[in-house]
Protein backbone atom coordinates (compact mmCIF):
# COMPACT_ATOMS: atom_id res chain seq x y z
CA UNK A 1 0.00 0.00 0.00
CA UNK A 2 1.36 3.65 -0.78
CA UNK A 3 2.04 5.71 1.91
CA UNK A 4 -0.32 8.47 3.46
CA UNK A 5 0.01 11.63 5.32
CA UNK A 6 -2.28 10.58 8.49
CA UNK A 7 -2.35 12.62 12.21
CA UNK A 8 -0.48 10.12 14.45
CA UNK A 9 -4.36 9.44 16.45
CA UNK A 10 -5.95 8.59 13.56
CA UNK A 11 -3.18 6.53 12.40
CA UNK A 12 -3.14 4.57 15.76
CA UNK A 13 -6.85 3.89 15.22
CA UNK A 14 -6.56 2.61 11.39
CA UNK A 15 -3.77 0.80 12.73
CA UNK A 16 -6.20 -1.59 15.21
CA UNK A 17 -8.99 -2.04 12.62
CA UNK A 18 -6.34 -3.37 9.85
CA UNK A 19 -4.81 -5.41 12.83
CA UNK A 20 -8.33 -7.54 13.03
CA UNK A 21 -9.86 -5.27 16.10
CA UNK A 22 -13.40 -4.22 15.56
CA UNK A 23 -14.04 -3.23 18.80
CA UNK A 24 -13.07 0.18 20.60
CA UNK A 25 -14.80 1.26 23.74
CA UNK A 26 -13.35 4.36 25.06
CA UNK A 27 -13.62 7.74 26.62
CA UNK A 28 -12.35 11.25 25.04
CA UNK A 29 -9.42 12.96 26.69
CA UNK A 30 -6.58 15.29 25.37
CA UNK A 31 -4.34 14.81 23.66
CA UNK A 32 -5.56 11.32 22.28
CA UNK A 33 -9.46 12.28 21.25
CA UNK A 34 -9.01 12.02 17.66
CA UNK A 35 -8.44 8.35 18.45
CA UNK A 36 -12.25 8.20 19.64
CA UNK A 37 -13.48 10.86 16.71
CA UNK A 38 -11.71 8.71 13.97
CA UNK A 39 -12.76 5.57 15.17
CA UNK A 40 -16.67 6.61 15.76
CA UNK A 41 -17.26 6.93 12.15
CA UNK A 42 -15.16 4.48 10.95
CA UNK A 43 -16.02 1.31 12.95
CA UNK A 44 -19.12 1.38 11.33
CA UNK A 45 -18.08 1.22 8.19
CA UNK A 46 -16.41 -1.79 8.52
CA UNK A 47 -19.10 -3.18 10.79
CA UNK A 48 -16.81 -2.51 13.95
CA UNK A 49 -18.26 -1.65 17.58
CA UNK A 50 -17.60 1.84 18.70
CA UNK A 51 -18.57 3.03 21.90
CA UNK A 52 -18.05 6.22 23.95
CA UNK A 53 -18.89 4.97 27.99
CA UNK A 54 -19.35 7.66 30.43
CA UNK A 55 -16.10 6.90 31.93
CA UNK A 56 -12.76 5.75 31.52
CA UNK A 57 -13.46 3.25 34.79
CA UNK A 58 -16.58 1.85 32.82
CA UNK A 59 -14.86 1.65 29.29
CA UNK A 60 -12.28 -0.50 31.07
CA UNK A 61 -14.43 -3.22 32.33
CA UNK A 62 -16.09 -3.19 28.68
CA UNK A 63 -12.28 -4.09 27.69
CA UNK A 64 -12.65 -6.96 29.96
CA UNK A 65 -16.15 -8.46 29.47
CA UNK A 66 -14.78 -7.96 25.25
CA UNK A 67 -11.80 -9.66 26.29
CA UNK A 68 -13.06 -11.99 28.47
CA UNK A 69 -15.69 -13.30 25.59
CA UNK A 70 -12.82 -13.59 23.14
CA UNK A 71 -13.15 -10.77 20.84
CA UNK A 72 -10.35 -8.28 19.74
CA UNK A 73 -10.79 -5.33 21.53
CA UNK A 74 -8.62 -2.15 22.21
CA UNK A 75 -8.74 1.39 24.29
CA UNK A 76 -6.53 4.68 24.28
CA UNK A 77 -6.41 7.04 26.71
CA UNK A 78 -4.06 9.90 27.98
CA UNK A 79 -2.63 9.75 31.80
CA UNK A 80 -5.35 10.69 33.86
CA UNK A 81 -7.72 8.56 32.41
CA UNK A 82 -5.28 5.52 32.31
CA UNK A 83 -4.98 5.80 36.18
CA UNK A 84 -8.79 5.35 36.03
CA UNK A 85 -8.03 2.70 34.09
CA UNK A 86 -5.88 0.82 35.97
CA UNK A 87 -7.86 -1.45 38.36
CA UNK A 88 -9.03 -3.01 35.47
CA UNK A 89 -5.89 -3.31 33.96
CA UNK A 90 -5.43 -5.33 37.09
CA UNK A 91 -8.39 -7.43 36.56
CA UNK A 92 -7.96 -8.40 32.96
CA UNK A 93 -4.02 -9.11 33.80
CA UNK A 94 -5.11 -11.44 36.84
CA UNK A 95 -7.93 -12.79 34.39
CA UNK A 96 -5.26 -13.85 31.81
CA UNK A 97 -7.24 -12.23 29.11
CA UNK A 98 -5.53 -10.19 26.20
CA UNK A 99 -5.93 -6.60 25.23
CA UNK A 100 -4.73 -3.56 24.62
CA UNK A 101 -4.63 -0.41 25.71
CA UNK A 102 -2.70 3.05 24.25
CA UNK A 103 -1.49 5.90 26.73
CA UNK A 104 -1.10 8.86 24.73
CA UNK A 105 0.94 10.53 27.77
CA UNK A 106 0.30 14.23 28.70
CA UNK A 107 1.93 15.93 31.58
CA UNK A 108 1.41 15.08 35.46
CA UNK A 109 1.22 14.66 38.33
CA UNK A 110 -2.99 15.23 38.53
CA UNK A 111 -4.73 16.44 36.18
CA UNK A 112 -1.54 18.01 34.73
CA UNK A 113 -1.75 19.80 31.20
CA UNK A 114 -2.06 18.66 27.76
CA UNK A 115 1.32 18.68 26.54
CA UNK A 116 3.88 15.52 25.53
CA UNK A 117 5.63 14.16 28.76
CA UNK A 118 6.87 10.80 29.83
CA UNK A 119 5.74 10.63 33.21
CA UNK A 120 3.57 7.51 32.72
CA UNK A 121 6.90 5.34 33.09
CA UNK A 122 6.55 4.05 36.21
CA UNK A 123 2.99 3.27 35.76
CA UNK A 124 3.33 1.47 32.69
CA UNK A 125 6.62 -0.46 33.75
CA UNK A 126 6.27 -1.14 37.00
CA UNK A 127 2.54 -1.65 38.24
CA UNK A 128 -0.15 1.10 38.09
CA UNK A 129 -2.79 -1.19 39.35
CA UNK A 130 -2.81 -3.73 42.30
CA UNK A 131 -0.82 -6.72 42.87
CA UNK A 132 2.02 -8.59 40.98
CA UNK A 133 1.25 -8.39 37.48
CA UNK A 134 3.45 -6.43 34.38
CA UNK A 135 2.44 -5.19 30.89
CA UNK A 136 3.96 -5.68 27.93
CA UNK A 137 4.75 -2.21 27.37
CA UNK A 138 5.87 -0.54 23.75
CA UNK A 139 7.39 3.21 23.29
CA UNK A 140 6.96 4.27 19.79
CA UNK A 141 9.09 7.37 18.59
CA UNK A 142 7.32 8.12 14.87
CA UNK A 143 3.87 7.44 13.62
CA UNK A 144 5.04 4.93 11.16
CA UNK A 145 6.43 2.99 14.54
CA UNK A 146 2.79 3.41 16.38
CA UNK A 147 1.46 1.79 13.59
CA UNK A 148 3.60 -1.09 13.71
CA UNK A 149 3.10 -1.45 17.56
CA UNK A 150 -0.53 -1.65 17.32
CA UNK A 151 -0.75 -4.15 14.63
CA UNK A 152 1.80 -5.93 16.61
CA UNK A 153 0.30 -5.61 19.62
CA UNK A 154 -2.86 -7.50 19.26
CA UNK A 155 -1.33 -11.08 18.57
CA UNK A 156 1.22 -10.38 21.26
CA UNK A 157 -1.50 -9.81 23.86
CA UNK A 158 -3.33 -13.34 22.36
CA UNK A 159 0.20 -15.12 22.67
CA UNK A 160 0.35 -14.29 26.29
CA UNK A 161 -2.77 -13.58 27.57
CA UNK A 162 -1.59 -10.22 29.21
CA UNK A 163 -2.92 -6.69 28.21
CA UNK A 164 -0.19 -4.93 26.03
CA UNK A 165 -0.11 -0.91 26.32
CA UNK A 166 1.25 1.32 24.19
CA UNK A 167 3.65 4.17 25.70
CA UNK A 168 2.81 7.37 23.08
CA UNK A 169 2.64 10.89 24.11
CA UNK A 170 1.19 14.19 23.12
CA UNK A 171 3.12 15.16 20.17
CA UNK A 172 3.01 11.54 18.55
CA UNK A 173 -0.38 11.71 18.91
CA UNK A 174 -0.84 14.96 17.37
CA UNK A 175 2.11 14.88 14.62
CA UNK A 176 1.23 14.24 11.19
CA UNK A 177 3.72 11.82 9.44
CA UNK A 178 3.77 9.57 5.99
CA UNK A 179 2.42 6.42 7.16
CA UNK A 180 2.38 2.85 5.65
CA UNK A 181 -0.12 0.14 7.09
CA UNK A 182 2.91 -3.14 6.50
CA UNK A 183 0.10 -5.84 5.19
CA UNK A 184 2.23 -8.28 6.60
CA UNK A 185 1.79 -7.59 10.04
CA UNK A 186 -2.45 -8.44 9.72
CA UNK A 187 -2.38 -11.87 12.12
CA UNK A 188 -5.15 -14.23 12.64
CA UNK A 189 -7.07 -14.63 15.40
CA UNK A 190 -5.59 -17.19 17.63
CA UNK A 191 -8.26 -19.99 18.84
CA UNK A 192 -9.64 -18.93 21.91
CA UNK A 193 -11.76 -22.22 22.57
CA UNK A 194 -9.43 -23.29 25.70
CA UNK A 195 -10.67 -20.21 27.90
CA UNK A 196 -12.99 -17.69 26.35
CA UNK A 197 -16.62 -17.56 27.35
CA UNK A 198 -17.98 -17.46 24.04
CA UNK A 199 -20.63 -20.57 25.03
CA UNK A 200 -20.41 -24.30 24.93
CA UNK A 201 -23.03 -25.08 22.60
CA UNK A 202 -20.80 -22.76 20.04
CA UNK A 203 -17.53 -24.31 20.55
CA UNK A 204 -19.11 -28.05 20.90
CA UNK A 205 -17.61 -28.00 24.25
CA UNK A 206 -18.97 -29.94 28.23
CA UNK A 207 -16.43 -28.14 29.95
CA UNK A 208 -17.41 -24.79 31.21
CA UNK A 209 -14.61 -21.25 30.72
CA UNK A 210 -14.23 -19.73 33.54
CA UNK A 211 -12.07 -15.80 33.59
CA UNK A 212 -12.07 -15.05 36.98
CA UNK A 213 -9.41 -12.61 39.40
CA UNK A 214 -10.61 -14.06 42.22
CA UNK A 215 -9.04 -16.76 43.85
CA UNK A 216 -9.77 -17.85 47.43
CA UNK A 217 -9.20 -21.86 47.79
CA UNK A 218 -5.58 -23.04 48.94
CA UNK A 219 -3.06 -21.79 47.21
CA UNK A 220 -4.71 -21.53 43.39
CA UNK A 221 -4.03 -17.53 43.89
CA UNK A 222 -0.08 -18.53 44.34
CA UNK A 223 -0.28 -20.57 41.55
CA UNK A 224 -1.58 -18.49 39.36
CA UNK A 225 1.01 -15.74 40.29
CA UNK A 226 3.58 -17.92 39.33
CA UNK A 227 1.48 -18.83 35.80
CA UNK A 228 1.85 -14.79 35.35
CA UNK A 229 5.71 -14.77 36.51
CA UNK A 230 6.23 -17.24 33.81
CA UNK A 231 5.07 -15.54 31.30
CA UNK A 232 7.16 -12.40 32.05
CA UNK A 233 9.84 -14.59 32.32
CA UNK A 234 9.45 -15.72 28.61
CA UNK A 235 8.22 -11.88 27.82
CA UNK A 236 12.04 -11.28 28.64
CA UNK A 237 13.50 -13.93 26.50
CA UNK A 238 11.33 -13.50 23.36
CA UNK A 239 9.96 -10.04 22.86
CA UNK A 240 12.55 -7.66 23.41
CA UNK A 241 12.86 -4.60 20.77
CA UNK A 242 15.22 -1.94 20.66
CA UNK A 243 17.18 0.26 18.21
CA UNK A 244 20.99 1.90 18.49
CA UNK A 245 21.73 5.26 16.81
CA UNK A 246 25.47 6.15 16.22
CA UNK A 247 26.48 2.83 18.39
CA UNK A 248 29.36 1.48 15.99
CA UNK A 249 31.46 4.14 16.92
CA UNK A 250 33.87 4.25 19.51
CA UNK A 251 31.45 6.47 21.35
CA UNK A 252 32.28 8.80 24.97
CA UNK A 253 29.22 8.61 26.36
CA UNK A 254 26.09 6.85 25.76
CA UNK A 255 22.26 7.86 25.88
CA UNK A 256 19.39 6.06 26.64
CA UNK A 257 16.28 6.98 25.61
CA UNK A 258 12.33 6.59 24.14
CA UNK A 259 9.87 7.60 22.39
CA UNK A 260 9.68 11.78 21.57
CA UNK A 261 12.53 12.26 23.44
CA UNK A 262 14.55 9.83 21.16
CA UNK A 263 14.30 11.73 18.07
CA UNK A 264 15.52 15.31 19.61
CA UNK A 265 18.65 13.07 21.27
CA UNK A 266 18.59 11.58 17.19
CA UNK A 267 19.80 15.49 16.17
CA UNK A 268 21.48 16.35 19.44
CA UNK A 269 24.20 13.32 18.56
CA UNK A 270 24.40 14.49 14.96
CA UNK A 271 25.27 17.96 16.12
CA UNK A 272 28.09 16.89 18.05
CA UNK A 273 29.20 14.24 15.73
CA UNK A 274 30.04 17.77 13.55
CA UNK A 275 32.24 18.98 16.17
CA UNK A 276 34.49 15.85 16.58
CA UNK A 277 32.52 14.18 19.58
CA UNK A 278 30.95 10.78 19.27
CA UNK A 279 27.68 9.93 21.31
CA UNK A 280 26.10 6.61 21.05
CA UNK A 281 22.49 6.06 21.52
CA UNK A 282 20.01 3.14 22.61
CA UNK A 283 16.31 3.36 22.30
CA UNK A 284 14.18 0.70 24.12
CA UNK A 285 11.23 0.27 22.11
CA UNK A 286 10.06 -2.26 24.48
CA UNK A 287 9.89 -1.06 28.13
CA UNK A 288 8.76 -3.78 30.16
CA UNK A 289 10.62 -6.09 29.28
CA UNK A 290 13.31 -3.76 29.62
CA UNK A 291 16.62 -4.64 27.14
CA UNK A 292 18.74 -5.07 30.12
CA UNK A 293 21.15 -6.71 28.07
CA UNK A 294 21.79 -4.68 25.01
CA UNK A 295 22.12 -1.52 27.57
CA UNK A 296 24.46 -3.61 29.67
CA UNK A 297 26.31 -4.13 26.42
CA UNK A 298 27.03 -0.33 24.88
CA UNK A 299 27.28 1.22 28.53
CA UNK A 300 29.95 -1.36 29.41
CA UNK A 301 31.47 -0.69 25.64
CA UNK A 302 35.46 0.00 26.87
CA UNK A 303 35.23 3.94 24.99
CA UNK A 304 32.02 4.90 27.10
CA UNK A 305 32.71 7.12 29.82
CA UNK A 306 29.08 7.57 31.16
CA UNK A 307 25.61 6.87 30.62
CA UNK A 308 22.77 9.40 30.33
CA UNK A 309 18.93 8.83 30.61
CA UNK A 310 17.16 11.30 28.73
CA UNK A 311 13.65 11.55 29.75
CA UNK A 312 10.28 13.90 29.52
CA UNK A 313 10.22 13.10 32.89
CA UNK A 314 11.74 14.30 36.26
CA UNK A 315 13.76 10.80 36.45
CA UNK A 316 12.23 7.14 36.07
CA UNK A 317 13.68 4.92 33.56
CA UNK A 318 16.93 6.13 35.07
CA UNK A 319 16.10 3.77 37.32
CA UNK A 320 16.27 0.92 35.37
CA UNK A 321 19.62 1.79 33.36
CA UNK A 322 21.12 2.09 36.82
CA UNK A 323 19.96 -1.42 37.84
CA UNK A 324 21.34 -2.62 34.62
CA UNK A 325 24.63 -0.19 34.48
CA UNK A 326 24.97 -1.74 38.16
CA UNK A 327 27.57 1.17 39.26
CA UNK A 328 30.25 -0.03 36.66
CA UNK A 329 29.54 3.29 34.74
CA UNK A 330 28.21 6.38 36.67
CA UNK A 331 24.83 7.15 35.34
CA UNK A 332 23.30 10.43 34.76
CA UNK A 333 19.71 11.88 34.11
CA UNK A 334 18.27 14.82 32.56
CA UNK A 335 15.17 15.28 31.71
CA UNK A 336 12.36 18.22 31.18
CA UNK A 337 8.67 17.73 32.08
CA UNK A 338 5.29 19.62 32.20
CA UNK A 339 4.74 19.54 28.39
CA UNK A 340 8.27 21.12 27.49
CA UNK A 341 9.88 19.08 24.98
CA UNK A 342 13.48 20.01 25.18
CA UNK A 343 15.94 21.06 21.98
CA UNK A 344 18.63 19.73 20.28
CA UNK A 345 20.83 22.23 21.57
CA UNK A 346 19.79 21.96 25.46
CA UNK A 347 21.06 17.99 24.88
CA UNK A 348 24.21 19.00 23.02
CA UNK A 349 24.82 21.36 26.60
CA UNK A 350 24.27 18.94 28.70
CA UNK A 351 26.09 16.13 27.17
CA UNK A 352 29.45 18.30 26.66
CA UNK A 353 28.62 19.14 30.65
CA UNK A 354 28.47 15.32 31.68
CA UNK A 355 31.28 14.28 29.24
CA UNK A 356 33.93 16.73 30.84
CA UNK A 357 32.72 16.29 34.12
CA UNK A 358 33.69 12.26 33.14
CA UNK A 359 36.49 12.39 31.66
CA UNK B 1 -5.51 43.38 -3.95
CA UNK B 2 -6.15 42.75 -0.42
CA UNK B 3 -4.90 39.89 1.56
CA UNK B 4 -7.33 38.35 4.63
CA UNK B 5 -4.91 36.39 7.17
CA UNK B 6 -6.93 34.00 9.14
CA UNK B 7 -5.91 31.48 12.31
CA UNK B 8 -8.51 28.90 13.02
CA UNK B 9 -7.87 29.22 16.78
CA UNK B 10 -9.91 26.20 17.45
CA UNK B 11 -7.12 23.98 14.94
CA UNK B 12 -4.70 25.10 16.68
CA UNK B 13 -2.09 23.17 18.98
CA UNK B 14 0.27 25.73 19.78
CA UNK B 15 3.58 24.34 18.76
CA UNK B 16 5.28 27.06 18.12
CA UNK B 17 6.55 26.33 14.93
CA UNK B 18 5.03 29.02 12.97
CA UNK B 19 6.34 31.39 15.83
CA UNK B 20 9.84 30.30 15.47
CA UNK B 21 9.47 30.56 11.20
CA UNK B 22 7.96 34.04 11.00
CA UNK B 23 11.23 35.67 9.38
CA UNK B 24 9.21 38.91 10.59
CA UNK B 25 8.92 37.63 14.48
CA UNK B 26 4.97 38.58 14.06
CA UNK B 27 3.56 35.66 15.48
CA UNK B 28 3.16 34.82 19.44
CA UNK B 29 0.94 32.19 21.56
CA UNK B 30 -2.12 33.52 22.90
CA UNK B 31 -2.09 33.02 26.80
CA UNK B 32 -6.00 32.08 26.46
CA UNK B 33 -6.67 28.71 25.45
CA UNK B 34 -8.52 27.57 22.64
CA UNK B 35 -11.58 25.33 23.04
CA UNK B 36 -9.20 22.10 23.13
CA UNK B 37 -7.30 23.56 25.79
CA UNK B 38 -3.97 24.83 23.40
CA UNK B 39 -2.87 28.32 23.18
CA UNK B 40 -3.01 29.15 19.78
CA UNK B 41 -1.35 31.31 17.76
CA UNK B 42 -1.82 35.15 16.86
CA UNK B 43 -0.07 37.99 15.14
CA UNK B 44 1.01 40.01 17.99
CA UNK B 45 2.17 43.30 15.38
CA UNK B 46 -0.03 42.67 12.23
CA UNK B 47 1.12 46.13 10.14
CA UNK B 48 4.54 44.33 10.47
CA UNK B 49 3.24 40.69 8.64
CA UNK B 50 4.79 41.10 5.07
CA UNK B 51 1.88 37.90 4.12
CA UNK B 52 4.48 35.78 3.03
CA UNK B 53 2.77 33.01 3.76
CA UNK B 54 6.06 30.76 5.68
CA UNK B 55 3.92 30.48 8.46
CA UNK B 56 0.93 28.56 6.33
CA UNK B 57 3.37 26.37 4.69
CA UNK B 58 5.04 25.38 7.99
CA UNK B 59 1.56 24.88 9.94
CA UNK B 60 0.94 21.25 10.54
CA UNK B 61 -2.50 21.59 10.87
CA UNK B 62 -3.30 24.04 8.03
CA UNK B 63 -4.64 26.14 10.74
CA UNK B 64 -3.13 29.87 8.57
CA UNK B 65 -4.66 30.50 5.76
CA UNK B 66 -4.14 33.63 3.27
CA UNK B 67 -6.94 34.50 0.88
CA UNK B 68 -6.67 36.80 -1.95
CA UNK B 69 -10.01 39.26 -1.78
CA UNK B 70 -10.84 40.80 -5.23
CA UNK B 71 -11.92 44.72 -5.08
Amino acid sequence: MAKILMKGNEAIGEAAIRAGCLNYFGYPITPQSEIAEYLSHRMPEVNGMFLQAESEVAASYMIFGAAAAGERVFTTSSSPGISLMSEAISYVAAAQCPAVFVNIMRGGPGLGGILPSQGDYFQATKGGGHGDYHLLVMAPNSVQESVEMVMRAFPLAEKYRNPVIILGDGLIGQMMEPVEFPDHLISEPSDKNDWATTGMDYRNSNKPNLVKSLFLVGNSLEENNRCLKAKYEQMKKEEIMFATYNCDTNYVALIVSYGTMSRVCRTAIDLLKNEGIEVGMIRPQTLFPFPEKAVQEAAWKPSCKVVTSMELSMGQMVEDVERVVQAKRPVTWFGVAGGIVSTPEEIVAEMKRVIHAHQ
Amino acid sequence: MDYQYQIDADRCKGCGLCVAVCPKKVLSLLQKNNSKGYFPAYRVDESACVLCGTCCIMCPDIAITITSIDN
